[in-house]
């Protein structure tokens, strides 16, 4: 079943290749965008439960169709990660169970869900199945110039809707209270933020894989929150630093044959916020740091 | 504290009553037998309060009487089991642009990335409506609002690098911006420094000179003496409401703090001591 993988991953610096990382990047741009509302909403770990459905979808949408194209899956994958999230709060709501626990929860479920039916389908070796568990980990050569258009242009929708509810977002994030109080409707705006963090998990699939996409929406917004008091600004070093991110992940997972790009793109990201953490100024390690040895007196 | 007495002038002249003699003028805050529970448990219980018109007005009780979650219940923050809260004689989603609210200040995360500035605009926001953003107008607005409150020389600063008198004084800010008549306060002394606490009464005495209802949850029986025009008190129930010196007697205050007598004792004999000087 792996034949088709290998034979993409070669490392010439095609047209298609230029474009699927052109695509990714775009992908981890808006990862960072988007995942900095949801970091700002308290709410990082909302885009994992989304995640770990999304196997469910990928594997549903191949056996209801047959095809494998990439709109087919991530639409499949859409659908469930929306569920997924819905079940959420349904287990919250007719449970009493905490937040977090239900998360746990779907993320569990969904997951084992998806595993056990990715496998059924590739252990009986269904025609056409060939290289649906690359959506475990990510793997971004077998992707079509076509594929990362797709991703991009629902990429720049995330980011346009963003851009357009920054206000509305913003308010709510920092004080629902007061936006409740205000007359903004609460709820609805929760709900196209978690969608976007959901659409965001979908189309990062590819390059990070249902287990590690999250990483693409939670680590970049960590790392920008270390250099700025602002959200336009966080915002924007959120998109790149998750481009630099993804960038680096596919342009690596190219080089080096049957590479998955998730963990690439993942540890890439990591690599940018632990740098972020210790010599960020102020917020770092190192100027907290320094501020406790020469004990700096409060500015009036 | 004399100096707050003494700036405080009693209850306003009723001349507008005069005036609209015999016209029925619906209270400016009015609520009906208002029960609400959170999980099962009830948390206020058939409370009938009417506010006739604007002053400035303290809704006093123990802890977990309740308090906030009138001034909520007010606000559709919470649900209510039974009752109506209206303003002016009609329901909140008609008026809501001209009612204010500070929140407690514990309720949201001072480091969040946002300047002073942008918290104030806020206010703004309900006028603005979806999508627009704050122009030059509003701008002015909330420099005017930070000046009130004497911020203004921290308006580019970061929210988490205030004072905990400050960050009270920003949401005063945020809800002087939203230009409304009727403002509800949720503990905005809580924890807050003297000079602090005396901007805000300024600022709020202020409101109450201009027409407006200010409708303040407070904790600290001492101040609440010498600051407002009429309280109501609150344990679960509707205790008693009216202009402050007939409200806080003792009698009142030990059906209100059942179980905290020496403190009773003393607030008892402070209120006597003003009704006696005023």
């Amino acid at each position: 079943m792996n034949p088709p993988a290998c034979l993409a991953a070669a490392p010439a610096l095609t047209h298609n290749t230029l474009v699927v990382a052109a695509g990714v990047a775009a992908v981890g741009c808006a990862a960072g965008v988007v995942g900095s509302l949801s970091l700002l909403r308290k709410r990082p770990l909302i885009g994992d439960a989304a995640a770990h459905t999304t196997l469910v979808g990928v594997a549903g949408a191949f056996l209801l169709t047959g095809r494998r194209d990439l709109p087919t899956l991530l639409t499949g994958a859409l659908v469930a990660a929306v569920a997924g999230l819905a079940a959420v709060v349904l287990v919250r709501r007719f449970t009493r169970t905490r937040d977090d626990a239900a998360t746990a929860i779907v993320i569990g479920v969904g997951f084992g869900l998806g595993i056990a039916l990715l496998s059924g389908i590739t252990a009986r070796g269904l025609p056409g199945s060939a290289g649906l568990e690359q959506f475990l980990l990510g793997h971004t050569a077998a992707l079509t110039a076509r594929d990362a258009v797709v991703l991009a242009v629902v990429s720049a929708a995330a980011v346009a809707v963003v851009l357009l509810g920054l206000k509305e977002a913003t308010l709510v994030a920092f004080d629902a209270a007061f936006a409740a109080a205000t007359g903004w409707p609460v709820g609805w705006i929760d709900q196209v933020l978690v969608t976007l963090v959901a659409v965001m998990v979908v189309v990062g699939l590819p390059a990070a894989g249902a287990v590690l996409v999250t990483a693409l929406v939670v680590i970049p917004p960590v790392a920008a929150r270390q250099w700025t008091d602002r959200v336009p600004t966080l915002l924007l070093l959120g998109g790149t630093f998750g481009l630099v991110a993804a960038v680096t992940g596919v342009a690596v997972s190219a080089v080096v044959p049957r590479m998955p790009t998730g963990p690439l793109v993942v540890l890439a990201a990591a690599a940018i916020c632990i740098v972020s953490l210790v010599i960020a100024p102020r917020r770092g390690w190192l100027a907290r740091r320094r501020r406790q040895i020469t004990l700096e007196p409060p500015r009036a | 504290m004399p100096t707050l007495q003494s700036r405080l002038p009693g209850p306003p002249p009723r001349e507008a009553d005069v005036a609209d003699a015999g016209k029925f003028v619906p209270p400016v805050v009015e609520f009906h037998d208002v029960t609400v529970a959170y999980g099962g448990r009830p948390v206020l219980w058939n409370v009938d309060l009417t506010i006739a018109e604007p002053c400035l007005f303290g809704i006093i009780g123990p802890n977990g009487a309740g308090k906030s979650t009138l001034l909520k219940s007010g606000l559709g923050l919470v649900p209510l089991v039974h009752g109506t809260a209206r303003f002016w004689g009609r329901p909140l989603a008609e008026v809501r642009g001209r009612v204010g609210y500070v929140p407690q200040r514990e309720t949201v995360d001072w480091d969040f990335p946002v300047s002073v500035m942008d918290v104030v605009l806020m206010g703004t926001y309900g006028r603005l409506g979806w999508f627009r953003r704050p122009g030059g107008r509003e701008r002015s607005l909330a420099r005017e609002c930070l000046d009130r409150v004497g911020l203004i020389d921290v308006a580019d600063r970061q929210i988490g690098r205030l004072s905990g008198g400050q960050q009270q004084r920003v949401f005063v800010a945020r809800a002087l911006a939203q230009e409304a008549d009727i403002y509800f306060l949720d503990e905005p002394m809580a924890g807050v420094d003297a000079r602090s606490q005396e901007q805000i009464f300024g600022v709020l005495a202020g409101l109450r000179s201009e027409g407006r209802l200010v409708v303040v949850v407070h904790h600290d029986l001492r101040t609440a003496a010498a600051w407002f025009d009429r309280v109501a008190l609150i344990d679960m129930r509707l205790v008693a409401t009216g202009p402050t010196a007939e409200v806080l007697t003792p009698a009142n205050l030990r059906r209100t703090y059942a179980g905290q007598v020496d403190l009773l004792e003393e607030i008892g004999q402070a209120v006597a001591a003003r009704g006696r000087t005023t």
